[in-house]
């Protein structure tokens, strides 16, 4: 599977900002969302009424489309950990305290699939829509679902992955005592897959798979390596999140220690803030320092974001 | 090539298992009445689970908690559905669920609590993301590995049925339990009164006097297998998944179009998929919500893809009420139930046909005739349309 557009919304400077990996610097604790100028790409009309995960998701899936000079995708998938929590909160708020007639709005965007069905509506895409939500692995399924079509022939896919934050996730944080040292953010980071190598192709995603309720990490690590016919020391670029390292503790997980010290090794947590779908952003990563260093050829994404989840990804360049 | 069926679970308003459900089918039982369980003012029609939370988890010896309910039926219809098969390193075992709710059935009343500041229970919001609900059914079963939630609003369950087989066609899986579930929640019963197609009354979908749904819960789950896994399992193979397709109406975040685009595709599709023709289908398990924009795009559509020679069809949601995300998944253990008995289910509640369609559903319970392909229709939220096609066992 060919990447041949990315597009991030986040923290950090990562719209239209090709080569943004070079100059990015591990998130401050006081980090906003950058927004885009939304109206460029979505109806004055409707951005009114979209929360921030529609907007940041409409658009990046847009930018892609652009990017790759390309109407219409053959589908459009979507993974999202927590999905429109703004407007879910809205409505609870809403039916708990308002007597009589109820606004129907927050409710209708409170679904995991508005996201997904928003784009479709934006482009009038009539094709496969989905919506994946599988705690911090949602994006990863998303991305196998989109490889099970391009083998069905489909082609040149919409596949990207959205959180928002909202104030009670610091609350509720708090009183489960899962408070991390870094920020709680937003982000919405998109690509269009396609089957074949094309003179717009960014890198190329080998491999993804997914470990729910995982025991051996390093085991399945070995495995996932030895299938792909790699050594550890075959591999160029670590990116990672661990559960236990989210602190910046400066502890760096037995998994992590065994790789090459050739290797570059980076907690891409620590660039763009803790939300269940950060994955996304770390492939994006991947592909723009692949652009900028030919040296980087096969990148491993390590995502252990939640202790009982293991998603592995691999990236090449497309000389390797 | 077609995917084998050998496991079937059900938990829904109509019964606690398969068996229950097919008795209150035959029967003509709707379990559609007012509140009982779940703690909403005013005097709604619902399809609850007739068990309360710590009855269903009694009855499951689930050990750990915070649960929610929409992970309690699941358990217990995927439990069923898994039956007496084991876990073996020679087949890569999956799950697939669906939900729309997750944990709301829970969030809910912290959310409540924290409003009125009266001691909200933080620790339940640990089962209040979907993909939790999923993690605890896998759990309980021992499921490791490929753990997947889909959530597309009413289509999900049939979207879960839809990517367990094409996970299966590509040889990534041997078995897949798929499935959905949802339990009734105080959010959505709003949310559908909110858009003003929550109906006081009966629903009745595809009669000219329908006025919107009434909400249901449940769960249900399919064990899909290869022949690989079937060899090694033994396991009878109960009906065949044939042909699916999932796709965008584009058209409006919540009605669907009046041509019944996406519907048409998702239907057209689905029955190439399975290499028959419209011809072949002798029953369809259609969405019928109930609703005035639903049930006229799903007439449309069937007129588009069968004309006026259309097949019997029926909605069977007149016995469960409209349960969201398990309602693809619920429905097609119906549809295997009709292949296996040569049985067509009656539309509950229809007495004249809708004037700009004139499509007249089945509304006896019918055992005379041969069942051999059946189509089921789950359309969604956000213009999700999926069909499935099951076919009789014939190898």
């Amino acid at each position: 599977m060919y990447i041949t557009a990315a597009s991030t919304i986040s923290h950090q400077p990562t719209f239209k900002n090709a080569g943004f990996s070079k100059s990015i610097e591990p998130l401050q604790n006081n980090s906003e969302l950058i927004i885009p100028n939304f109206k460029e790409y979505i109806d004055a009309g409707l951005l009114r009424r979209m929360s921030k995960i529609l907007r940041m998701s409409v658009t990046a899936a847009k930018d892609c489309l652009k990017q790759a000079a390309i109407d219409q995708p053959g589908a459009i998938i979507v993974g999202t950990g927590l999905g429109c929590l703004q407007d879910t909160e809205k409505f609870l708020n809403n039916f708990l305290t308002i007597e009589g007639l109820l606004p129907p709005t927050s409710f209708i965007q409170s679904t995991h699939n508005t996201i997904a069905g928003q784009i479709s509506l934006s482009i009038g895409n009539h094709g496969y829509n989905m919506t994946h939500t599988q705690n911090t692995l949602s994006f990863e399924y998303a991305l196998i679902d989109a490889g099970l079509l391009l083998g069905e022939g489909n082609d040149n896919i919409i596949v990207g992955a959205a959180d928002e934050y909202i104030e009670l996730l610091s609350i509720i944080g708090e009183h489960l005592h899962v408070k991390s040292e870094v920020n709680l953010t937003s982000g919405a980071s998109f690509f269009l897959v396609s089957k074949e190598q094309s003179v717009k192709s960014l890198a190329r995603i080998k491999d993804i798979e997914t470990v729910g309720l995982v025991e051996d990490i390093e085991e399945s690590i070995e495995n996932f390596l030895t299938n792909n016919t790699l050594q550890k020391s075959e591999i160029d670029m670590v990116l990672y999140s661990d559960f236990y390292d989210i602190k910046d503790s400066g502890q760096v997980a037995d998994f992590i220690q065994r790789f090459d010290v050739s290797s570059e090794v980076l907690n891409y947590t620590n660039l763009i803030g803790v939300y269940p779908s950060n994955s996304a952003f770390a492939i994006h990563y991947a592909v723009d320092r692949i652009q900028d260093n030919n040296k980087i050829k096969t990148v491993l994404i390590i995502n252990r974001l939640n202790k009982i989840n293991l998603g592995l990804t691999l990236i090449e360049s497309l000389e390797a | 090539m077609a995917v084998r069926i050998t496991g079937i679970g059900i938990i829904s308003a109509i019964g606690l298992n398969v068996a229950e459900n097919l008795f209150s089918l035959e029967n003509g039982k709707s379990g559609i009445g007012r509140i009982q369980y779940l703690d909403q003012e005013g005097a709604y029609l619902v399809g609850e689970v007739k068990c309360s939370n710590e009855e269903l988890i009694n009855r499951l010896h689930v050990k750990s908690r915070p649960v929610s309910r929409t992970s309690l039926l699941g358990l217990a219809a995927a439990r069923e559905a898994w039956g007496g098969n084991k876990l073996s390193a020679k087949l890569r075992t999956g799950i697939i669920s669906a939900t729309s709710v997750g944990g709301m059935d829970q969030t809910e009343h912290f959310y409540r609590n924290y409003l009125g500041h009266t001691n909200p229970d933080f620790q339940v919001l640990k089962c209040h993301d979907s993909g939790n609900t999923t993690e605890r059914i896998a759990a309980e079963l021992g499921i490791s590995g490929y753990i997947n939630t889909l959530s597309t609003a009413c289509s999900s369950g049939a979207n879960a049925i839809m990517l367990g087989a094409r996970l299966i066609e590509q040889g990534k899986l041997d078995r897949v339990l798929v499935g959905g579930t949802d339990a009734l929640t105080q959010f959505t019963l709003n949310g559908f009164r909110s858009l003003m197609i929550y109906d006081d009354q009966w629903c009745r979908p595809f009669d000219e006097s329908r006025s919107g749904l009434n909400l249901g819960e449940g769960a249900a789950f399919l064990l899909l297998e290869n022949d690989k896994s079937v060899e090694l399992s033994g396991n009878e193979t109960l009906a065949c998944l044939s042909g699916w397709a999932n796709a965008a109406d584009a058209y409006h975040q919540t009605a669907s179009s009046p041509d019944g685009r996406g519907a048409t595709l998702a239907i057209q599709n689905a029955i190439e998929v399975s290499g028959l023709s419209a011809l072949d289908i002798s029953y369809i398990n259609a969405h019928g919500t109930g609703t005035k924009n639903n049930d006229l795009s799903e007439s449309v559509a069937l007129l588009n893809v069968f004309g006026d020679n259309y097949p019997d069809f029926s909605s069977t949601k007149p016995f469960t009420g409209h349960t969201l995300a398990a309602a693809g998944a619920i429905e097609a253990v119906f549809s295997v139930l009709a292949i296996q008995n040569n049985f067509i289910f009656p539309n509950l509640n229809y007495s004249q046909a809708i004037l700009e369609t004139g499509l007249v559903p089945s509304t006896e319970f019918q055992t005379d005739q041969p069942v051999t392909s059946v189509l089921s229709n789950s359309f969604g939220f956000g213009g999700n349309n999926s069909s499935l096609v099951f076919t009789v066992n014939i190898s």
